[in-house]
């Protein structure tokens, strides 16, 4: 994991005692809101429902052990015993004062963490695949380059306040698990023929009121140029992305109006124009870098555990479990285990200071004490040798975080919704409670498949719904809450944008509509056919009809 | 530009330091009871909201709002959903709003 060095030290604790003196001047009424308001935003700090929420950054959705329990810690002594993991990986807490948020910023600033950059139209926390550096089928680890880019775009004078917000994904695997094709920038670390790293570049995608995947602008940047290359860009989308219509001002309408020919060939022209500066870090800062990402020292062990395979003989549950919620890790006789945060009935995302402290503890023993939040807002332990799962699933089994759900339906993604946001117009939260409590059967569940579930409570598609396989959107229909179904999306590899079935319905019919549409999809799909390939073999009409004709 | 409202309205604020949803009430105070607020009709609305700023200017509240309003046996209650959930908490953890939030499902 990257430590921070004197600088960063040093940069995050003056920002925390500007932020205690912005803080003390408002409470003073030296400051009014409209003068505070952008610089609380500027450190993770909103004014929701019902009380501020305060947006921590876990950079690229990687923390220790030691995080996780200052995290937990926050989470009991400022805030209400939990906290909320987010789908830029990030974790938000509900209920902070507003008198406290320094002391809690200083004590977050001790372990290496803060809210820098969480909110505002800056560059964002740069997300990435949750089993980066851990994975077996990764080119590379994308994390050294995800610790450039928060390094380079950190407090950059040029990009602080930019039309909108941005940004950026990377993944290092084949298999997208960064969704990086529906962000400002994605990019995929690849390798060419010659062995040297590089990274395609995909430029304008985004969610929010218009869904649009992006575009390959580079099919291969070589590693040298990589900053530059990103401040091309950034500096073509700050003089043209359009500041009269905040609607209009991420990157992908830009690029949607430019065209992506013309938008690369302004780039090009800007990038010859700014190489020759300094960008790019030199070579020994980038092998400083890499140095924190060294893989730990696991020992090479045997694949198969006999006694793994007796206790999923035995047990259906730990089975499942070990079927859904481990993933192969580069050094054999390890894997990645993926803790649900999606209990049955429960708040997708959420976790309690107990829970939170008892990862930190089981990473401590089991994982190298390293931990990784994903976009699907569940906790990972990265690196898990095949004979502890027993005892790990027994202590998260314990502690009501055993789900055996992960990639099946009931492993939504939901926001927070009009429980807590104040943008949202619908509540998010208990369709999943109701979802997942209509489909709390293993066997249905593992029956039914891979099945991506995203939901979010308004247009501004926290949830990612656009991305669902199933998504649901939830509207204001004359003050009424109202539930569109959406089918056929990918955050995947094959990224695709979800399309709305037809009218929306209330709380209770949005829960029968979704069932009806599992049915069509266990009626129609051929042998070992998952959700997404049967909707696009079969089309949206038969779903349709399903849906409303019965109805 | 939010729309300007019609009917009945009372005001909606957040308390600075903790957030806190509190309702503008007769005698110039605050209470996170909404049928404890007061109201206005139409022409009265923004001398209400006029009223209600002093705690603005005293650091007390935030972000005073009008909201619509239904009158029940003289009382107010918030109209739109946002505003509903606001009095209550979240719908999700009845548990933790500061308001009295017992009776969410039945409304």
């Amino acid at each position: 994991m990257y430590a921070y060095d004197a600088y960063d030290h040093a940069l995050v604790k003056s920002r925390v005692s500007e932020f205690r003196d912005q803080v003390e001047r408002r409470v003073k009424g030296e400051l009014t809101e409209e003068e505070f308001r952008p610089l609380r935003l500027m450190n993770g700090l909103y004014l929701q429902l019902h009380a501020y929420m305060l947006r921590v950054a876990v950079p690229y959705g990687t923390m220790s052990a030691d995080q996780m329990r200052r995290l937990a810690h926050v989470a009991r002594k400022y805030d209400k015993g939990y906290g909320h993991f987010t789908t830029r990986q990030n974790i938000q807490y509900n209920w902070p004062k507003l008198s406290e948020t320094p002391d809690i910023l200083d004590e977050l600033a001790e372990v290496e963490m803060h809210a820098i950059q969480t909110s505002g139209n800056c560059i964002r926390n740069v997300t990435t695949d949750q089993f980066a550096g851990a994975t077996a089928d990764e080119v590379a680890d994308p994390r050294p380059y995800a610790e450039l880019l928060r390094q380079w775009s950190t407090f950059h004078p040029e990009f602080s306040f930019l039309p909108r917000k941005f940004k950026f994904a990377i993944t290092g695997a084949a298999t997208d698990r960064a969704a990086v094709k529906w962000h400002d920038i994605g990019l995929i670390v690849k390798k060419n023929e010659a062995g040297e790293i590089g990274f395609e570049v995909i430029v304008g995608g985004g969610m929010g009121r218009t869904p649009v995947i992006g575009k390959t602008i580079r099919e291969f940047l070589p590693e040298a140029d990589f900053l530059s290359y990103q401040e091309a860009i950034l500096r073509v989308y700050n003089e043209h992305g359009r500041r009269d219509n905040k609607y209009k001002a991420r990157i992908k309408i830009l690029v949607e109006a430019t065209g992506i020919d013309e938008f690369r060939r302004q780039v090009e022209e800007e990038w010859q124009r700014i190489k020759h500066i300094p960008i790019d870090v030199p070579a020994e800062e980038v092998a400083r870098i890499n140095a924190f990402f060294t893989p730990p020292p696991l020992p090479v062990l045997d694949d198969n555990v006999p006694s793994i395979d007796d206790l999923a003989s035995k047990n259906f549950v730990f089975a499942s479990w070990l079927k859904n919620n481990t993933n192969p890790h580069k050094v054999p006789g390890h894997v990645n285990v993926t803790i649900s945060l999606k209990p049955h009935g429960g708040i997708p995302g959420d976790a309690t200071d107990a829970q939170m402290d008892l990862v930190a503890a089981l990473a401590d023993e089991y994982s190298q004490s390293e931990i990784r939040v994903s976009h699907e807002q569940n906790l990972i332990l990265p690196h898990v040798a095949k004979k502890d799962l027993p005892a790990i699933w027994t202590d998260l089994d314990e502690a009501g975080l055993g789900t055996a759900n992960v990639g099946l339906l009931t492993d939504m993604i939901a926001c927070p919704g009009l429980d807590y946001c104040a943008l949202a117009n619908a509540r998010s939260i208990p369709i999943a409670q109701a979802i997942t409590k209509r489909f709390d059967d293993m066997k249905r569940l593992q029956d039914i498949g891979p099945l991506k579930v995203k939901m979010s409570g308004c247009i501004n598609s926290c949830g990612h719904h656009h991305a669902g396989h199933i998504g649901i959107l939830g509207v204001d229909r004359k003050g009424e809450e109202s539930y569109q179904l959406l089918l056929g999306g990918s955050g995947a590899e094959d990224a695709s944008k979800a399309a709305i079935l037809g009218p929306g319905f209330d709380e209770h019919a949005i829960v029968d509509a979704l069932e009806k549409v599992v049915a069509v999809y266990l009626g129609e799909r051929e042998e070992g056919e998952e959700f997404l390939a049967t909707y696009r073999r079969i089309g949206q009409q038969v779903f349709k009809e399903a849906v409303y004709d019965a109805a | 530009m939010a729309k300007k409202l019609k009917g009945p309205q009372m005001i909606l604020a957040n308390y600075l330091d903790d957030g806190r949803v509190v309702f503008f009430t007769e005698d110039g105070g605050w209470s996170p009871i909404p049928t404890d607020a007061t109201y206005a009709d139409d022409e009265g609305a923004d001398a209400l909201l006029a009223r209600a700023n002093q705690s603005t200017k005293e650091n007390l509240i935030v972000g005073a709002e009008l909201i619509g309003a239904t009158i029940t046996d003289g009382r107010p209650y918030p109209s739109h959903i946002k505003h509903v959930m606001q009095a209550k908490g979240p719908s999700v953890r009845t548990d933790l709003g500061y308001q009295v939030s017992t009776d969410w499902e039945a409304r």
